[in-house]
């Protein structure tokens, strides 16, 4: 049982998410969305826009809850858990890399790095600097750790945000359209490091409805009016 | 997230936030200035009040000649040398009298009146003459010596001066052993007072000195009194004593005034604090309003840092984090507001004493300062004063920031992500 469950990385049973509309008929964004990923999985998560991609997102990072069914994300069904739980979660085992990188723009890219170390607050305050310098380093940004990010290109603003994402050594790192605000090279580049990333062990989601970003995953989920229309472990 | 690092980004917003929040710290400047001014205004009156009552003893009644007026207090009763002639004076009938009253202890007629007074070729025409019992004034005066001694028994031309005369009025310092003139009487001077205003000499020579005086008659009459608790009762029983030995048979015809200096205290203190209660009135509306502009900030604040605690609650922060740095950035606000408000508030308080400092000057010829110069001539800004103000600013700050804070930590991420 236990082994069985190690491998996954999150699991998503008969998951349904709609919004009440008030007056009007609830709007039912995802329906019946069952999805097992693996530890290790590059998996990309497709679909036109409007189709529920985001709510995936949003459920899949745990920042939202399903309206029924189960998200179940290191052994623990997410709808038992408090919002501020749920931030720990987060924090620990999932690294966000945005579209629009959202790096905070008052802070330098190195706390910006530090950040998710401090709000876990596991590491001591030098050891989250060392750690944040050397990811930065890794991501060629060691001359850059104290520029702000509108003193930084697009394509700098994602290498400082796929630090933070990494700051915490998560699990899983969820990409919501990583490329979408980047010149192909640099997209390139943010694609390939995501590759060499799952290489490393690590799971990757990359939510996009780019069709050129496909081929970097092995798993392709196609949603569309909030369903998944190819099975799931069929590519 | 320690605390620390709570604090470093709420400074981080802070810092960030430009003209708003400098706008919002102008208001608690305000209140917070208006605040400080006020209480040390009120303060400083009532220290001189009770040093200059103080100075009088609350042991000690005064009974003057002429009808008791509304509120004729002491200050203006000392030299109360406008007690018209034509009234019955005090004569030493009266010291008789007072003196067989049950808790009186001691009794000594005073003169008061002006005389020319001339040191070192400088003359000055009118200055204020007190002629004491030499044996007696001892028990009466309350002002401390700076030098010299007081006067005692056996003291014929000596006289004590106050330290407005040592010092100010000729324009250079009197010491003891000087010689003055005084009405054309050379007088030696044997001791100075730490404050007060006149010339203390002998009851004898002050009638030499004093001309315009009848030969048995006193300007008022000071009662030292055993009890202070039954002082009230003793100013009745002294009346009573008085209307009885001067014939009076009808208290409406009272030719004379019995003051009681702690009934006069209570009633100025009273004053005081009213006065600063409505002052007070006024600074804490005036903080209110610079409170509700921290709330008011700290709600565009949390709206414009919308997507930041979004990316932040993304990346693991807790809502209780994020309410600590929003409560700590409003404190901030609030801090920054009372540290300008202290120092302007000292400010103006410090002028406004340098400004009434200069009209005391001026009226300190004429006598002791007015109720207006007590109000401000002599602010106290004291460190828990500012330590208090700062404290409060602070407060007022985080209370106006608890909302915005608490709406700032349940702000949904998915929402506060997406917004721009």
């Amino acid at each position: 049982m236990k082994g069985k469950n190690s491998a996954k990385s999150i699991e998503m049973e008969d998951v349904w998410k709609k919004y009440d509309m008030g007056e009007v008929e609830p709007l039912v964004v995802l329906s019946d969305i069952n999805l097992e990923i693996k530890r290790g999985e590059f998996v990309a998560i497709t679909g036109p826009s409007g189709s529920g991609k985001s709510t995936m997102l949003n459920l899949v990072g745990v920042l939202d809850k399903p309206s029924w069914g189960r998200v179940i994300l290191d052994n623990q069904n997410i709808s038992f858990l408090r919002e501020s739980d749920l931030a720990i979660l987060r924090g620990k085992k999932i690294g966000f890399i945005f579209q629009q990188f959202n790096l905070i723009k008052t802070l330098s890219a190195l706390e910006n790095v530090m950040l998710p170390m401090e709000a876990l607050d596991i590491l001591s305050k030098k050891e989250s600097e060392q750690r944040a310098i050397a990811l930065l380093t890794v991501l060629g940004l060691q001359d850059r750790l104290h520029h702000k990010p509108n003193q930084l290109s697009g394509g700098q603003q994602q290498r400082v945000a796929i630090a933070r994402a990494l700051a915490n050594d998560p699990e899983i790192i969820l990409a919501d359209e990583p490329t979408g605000n980047l010149d192909s090279h640099t997209g390139q580049f943010v694609m390939e490091f995501l590759q060499k990333l799952n290489k490393q062990g690590k799971t990757i989601i990359l939510i996009t409805h780019d069709p050129n970003l496909k081929k970097y995953a092995k798993r392709i989920i196609n949603i569309m009016d909030g369903k998944i229309i190819s099975p799931p472990g069929k590519k | 997230m320690k605390l620390r690092k709570s604090f470093d980004l709420a400074v981080n917003i802070f810092v960030n936030s430009k003209l708003r929040s400098w706008l919002t710290i102008i208001g608690i400047i305000v209140g917070i200035a208006a605040v400080v001014s006020i209480i040390s205004m009120s303060l400083g009156a009532q220290q001189q009040l009770q040093s200059r009552l103080g100075s009088l003893g609350a042991d000690i009644l005064t009974v003057s000649p002429g009808a008791q007026r509304a509120g004729g207090f002491g200050f203006a009763g000392r030299d109360s040398e406008s007690s018209s002639t034509d009234q019955k004076n005090l004569t030493s009938k009266d010291i008789l009298a007072i003196n067989s009253v049950s808790n009186v202890k001691e009794v000594m007629g005073t003169l008061s009146g002006r005389a020319s007074v001339s040191y070192s070729g400088k003359t000055v025409n009118s200055y204020t003459i007190q002629g004491v019992d030499p044996s007696m004034w001892k028990d009466f005066n309350t002002e401390t010596l700076t030098s010299g001694r007081l006067l005692q028994l056996g003291d014929s031309y000596s006289v004590v001066i106050g330290q407005d005369l040592a010092n100010n009025v000729f324009g250079k310092t009197v010491p003891v052993n000087s010689r003055i003139s005084i009405g054309g009487q050379q007088f030696t001077v044997v001791g100075i007072l730490s404050n007060g205003r006149g010339i203390v000499m002998p009851l004898a020579q002050a009638r030499i000195v004093l001309e315009d005086l009848g030969g048995d008659d006193f300007s008022s009459i000071s009662v030292k009194i055993s009890d202070v608790t039954y002082s009230n009762d003793t100013v009745t029983a002294i009346t009573n004593k008085l209307l009885l030995s001067r014939g009076i048979f009808s208290s409406k015809k009272q030719d004379f005034s019995v003051s009681n200096p702690s009934a006069i205290q209570s009633t100025i203190e009273q004053t005081i604090s009213t006065l600063a209660i409505f002052l007070g009135a006024i600074a804490a509306i005036s903080l209110l309003v610079g409170g509700i502009g921290i709330a008011n900030t700290m709600f565009t604040s949390v709206l414009e840092k919308t997507k930041d605690i979004g990316i932040m609650k993304a990346i693991g922060t807790r809502n209780g984090d994020i309410m600590t740095i929003f409560l700590i950035n409003s404190g901030l606000i609030g801090l920054v507001g009372g540290i300008g408000g202290v120092i302007l508030g000292s400010i103006s308080s410090v002028a406004v004493n340098s400004l009434a400092g200069v009209s005391t000057t001026s009226a300190s010829a004429r006598g002791p300062g007015g109720f207006t110069n007590m109000l401000a001539g002599s602010s106290v800004v004291s460190i828990p004063l500012i330590i208090g103000a700062i404290v409060f600013a602070v407060l007022v700050g985080m209370i106006a920031g608890v909302i915005p804070a608490y709406r700032a930590s349940k702000l949904n991420p998915v929402e506060a992500l997406r917004y721009e």
